[in-house]
């Protein structure tokens, strides 16, 4: 029985924390623990939420417990000893501030293995790139939930290829269609964060 | 027909002489200050600065000669106080980041704070708190900032916290319903009234940007957690709320009486693009009791209709929003997960009235041609108005940045079906 798989599953931060200080008391490595209880809890809700069994709430429950196991890990890492499936810079781009989509996206890819610079929301191009330079990114991630932002969207792509990054740009949001991500020259499109980690992974293999 | 009969004879599910219409009478119908100011231009209507009533969605206000204009049937009356708290009166010329001079109350004009090229604005827009709204550059709201206060510490929750914008109503404001309700029934349209108090659950309400201090639960996801985590809570609020309505429904009923037709219940939303933010039994277990207490009592002592607001792919829930009591469901949002119009129309419209679903507002208007939007206007009322059932509305309301051209097209679209 992983009792830290099972607090993700449900939701249930404090008792997240007891399973990881737990696991770390029997000697796990803090890599062991991501790799085999939290990464496969994350991706078991996820797998829920994308077929309609568990809804919002419960993913931002479980979101919440990840987070709060990897806040004890975290300082136990040091660096080079833990992998990364990458680097993601995400924000709700400038004039918006829908940003339960955008976290559960920036969640799901934190718990399946991603680093995540997290920028909030009404964020500007200047930021977005500034901020994927200086932790040498590998995805930029772009949210916008409204008709009146999602223009915007393209002018932070164009900016991004007009500095001459090599990276790649994923985007979402609900009026979003693959259809718009590919007009804008965006590289990557979901309409869920179960998926968007597949996109993710995709884009960098 | 009047609006009144027109907007009465569709709610009891009968074709009227032609489709009833809405524009601008809640604040999920309405229309952005921007789209007003160039209606207004459009149909050669006096020329002066629109009044925003609502400025957390700058809806502007639809003036008795543009309401004409538009054809609509309805009039509506709005809670004395703006998004933010402040009295809608002592108007002042305000012009927005985007070039647009508007009528805002002084009150609120006057606390303005510029930075970084948005606008703060402050609770009843008194400066000497937080601000608790911001209008970032090239934003076309005035957001709400979130305020929840530390963590939550649930063993000290208590439910008077999440109570703190909700109180028994005061003469001053029963009187101020008199007369507007008053007015608005001597038009001869249908009178919408937003009576407030029995939002259950409006996420845009728990962080509203009108509350001095607030307490409680005050993040939008810590909410919607809630919902999970804290159930009992939850329905101890919603028991508080739902019987203090009452009493306040009492209190308005007996000032108002029959001229009101439609009350604006709630606008709490349950639906995402593709899924829903709870399943049918949490909205069966959490929500539907304490509805069912409020339209109940709506249904056995007065006149009115029940209106509920409800964003997103709502399907599954749609039995139990009716079950609940609500005969009108908003905005349809024809576009999400499994809202098919014909379908939702099939299956529910006996029993519904669908007030809203009219054009498709996230792709069709703002960026479809003007061609595009008579179609989809053609087709949806020929879908929706069958045996009664609806009211013309678009999907939520009028958004900035629609082309003035479709948004003509659709008023033109709907002129040439009712005539
Ligand atoms: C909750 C909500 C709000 C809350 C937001 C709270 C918050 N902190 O986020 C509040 C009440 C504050 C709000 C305000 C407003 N809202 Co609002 N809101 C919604 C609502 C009901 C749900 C959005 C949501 O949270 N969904 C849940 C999440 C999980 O879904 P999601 O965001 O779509 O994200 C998923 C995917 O899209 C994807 N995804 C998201 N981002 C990304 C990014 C990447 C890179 C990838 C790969 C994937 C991805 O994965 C996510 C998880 O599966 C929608 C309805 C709808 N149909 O979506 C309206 C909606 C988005 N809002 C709308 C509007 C208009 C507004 C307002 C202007 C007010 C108004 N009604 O007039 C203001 C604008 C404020 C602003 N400046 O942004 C309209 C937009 C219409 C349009 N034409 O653009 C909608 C569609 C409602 C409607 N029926 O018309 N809103």
């Amino acid at each position: 029985m992983d009792k830290l798989y099972d607090a993700i599953f449900k939701g249930m931060a404090p008792l997240a924390k007891t399973a990881v200080l737990e696991a770390l008391d029997n000697d796990k490595s803090p890599q062991d623990i991501i790799d085999e209880s939290m990464i496969p809890a994350m991706e078991a809700i996820g797998q829920e939420f994308e077929a309609g069994n568990v809804f919002v709430p419960n993913l931002l429950l479980s979101a919440r417990a990840m987070k709060s196991a990897l806040e004890i890990l975290k300082p136990l890492m040091m660096a080079g000893l833990t992998t990364t499936l990458g680097t993601v810079v995400i924000g709700t781009v400038k004039g918006d501030l829908h940003d339960i989509g955008k976290n559960l996206v920036a969640s799901m890819l934190e718990g399946r293995g991603f680093k995540v610079i997290n920028l909030g929301t009404d964020v500007s191009k200047e930021r977005f790139i500034e901020a994927a330079k200086e932790n040498n990114a590998d995805i930029i991630c772009l949210s916008a939930l409204l008709t009146t932002t999602m223009d915007y969207m393209k002018e932070i792509v164009d900016a991004v290829r007009a500095d001459g990054l090599d990276i790649k740009i994923m985007v979402g949001g609900a009026p979003l269609t693959q259809d718009f991500a590919t007009s804008i020259g965006a590289d990557g499109y979901s309409s869920n964060a179960n998926e968007a980690v597949v996109v993710a992974k995709k884009l960098l293999s | 027909m009047t609006g009144k009969e027109r907007i009465r004879t569709v709610l009891e599910h009968h074709e009227a002489d032609r489709i009833a219409v809405d524009f601008g009478t809640t604040p999920v119908t309405g229309i952005h200050c921007k789209v007003v100011e160039a209606l207004r231009k459009h149909y050669g209507l006096d020329d002066h600065p629109v009044y925003v009533h609502e400025p957390g969605q700058m809806l502007g206000y639809i003036e008795d000669d543009l309401a004409e204009a538009l054809g609509t049937d309805t009039a509506g009356c709005f809670s004395p106080k703006n998004s933010i708290g402040v009295w809608n009166k002592d108007w002042k010329k305000y012009r927005m980041p985007w070039g647009q001079e508007v009528m805002l109350p002084a009150r609120m004009v006057d606390s303005f704070t510029e930075k970084d090229g948005g606008l703060y604005s402050y609770p009843e827009g008194d400066k000497s708190l937080p601000p608790s709204c911001h209008m970032p550059e090239r934003c076309y709201f005035f957001d709400s900032i979130e305020r929840q206060q530390g963590e939550i510490d649930d063993d000290n929750l208590n439910v008077e916290d999440n109570l703190q914008e909700y109180g028994e109503i005061d003469d001053e404001t029963l009187s101020y319903w008199k007369t507007v309700t008053d007015r608005a029934a001597k038009t001869g349209r249908a009178v919408v009234a937003g009576f407030g108090g029995m939002a259950l659950g409006d996420v845009a309400r728990i962080i509203s940007p009108a509350i001095r201090e607030p307490r409680g639960i005050r993040s939008v996801a810590e909410w919607y957690m809630s919902t999970v985590c804290r159930p009992d809570y939850i329905k101890e609020l919603f028991d508080r709320i739902s019987t203090l309505a009452v009493k306040n429904l009492e209190k308005i009923y007996s000032v108002v009486g029959d001229n009101v037709d439609v009350v604006y219940v709630c606008g709490a939303d349950f639906g995402t693009q593709t899924s829903q933010f709870m399943s049918v039994d949490t909205l069966n277990d959490l929500y539907v009791p304490y509805y069912k207490r409020m339209n109940d009592w709506i249904h056995q002592n007065t006149t009115w209709n029940t209106f509920k607001h409800c964003c997103g792919a709502i399907y599954p829930l749609m039995d139990s929003l009716i079950n609940a009591g609500f005969d009108i469901i908003n905005p349809v949002q024809i576009a999400a997960k499994d809202m098919d119009p014909q379908r939702l129309k099939d299956e529910f419209g006996d029993r519904v009235t669908f007030w809203g679903g009219g054009v498709d507002t996230q792709k069709t208007l703002p960026f479809g041609t003007p061609a595009q939007v008579r179609d989809e206007v053609l087709k949806l009322c020929e879908i929706f108005s069958k045996d009664g059932g609806f009211v013309y509305n678009t999907v939520h309301n009028i958004q900035a940045n629609v082309p003035v051209e479709n948004v003509v097209a659709l008023m033109d679209t709907l002129k040439e079906i009712r005539s």
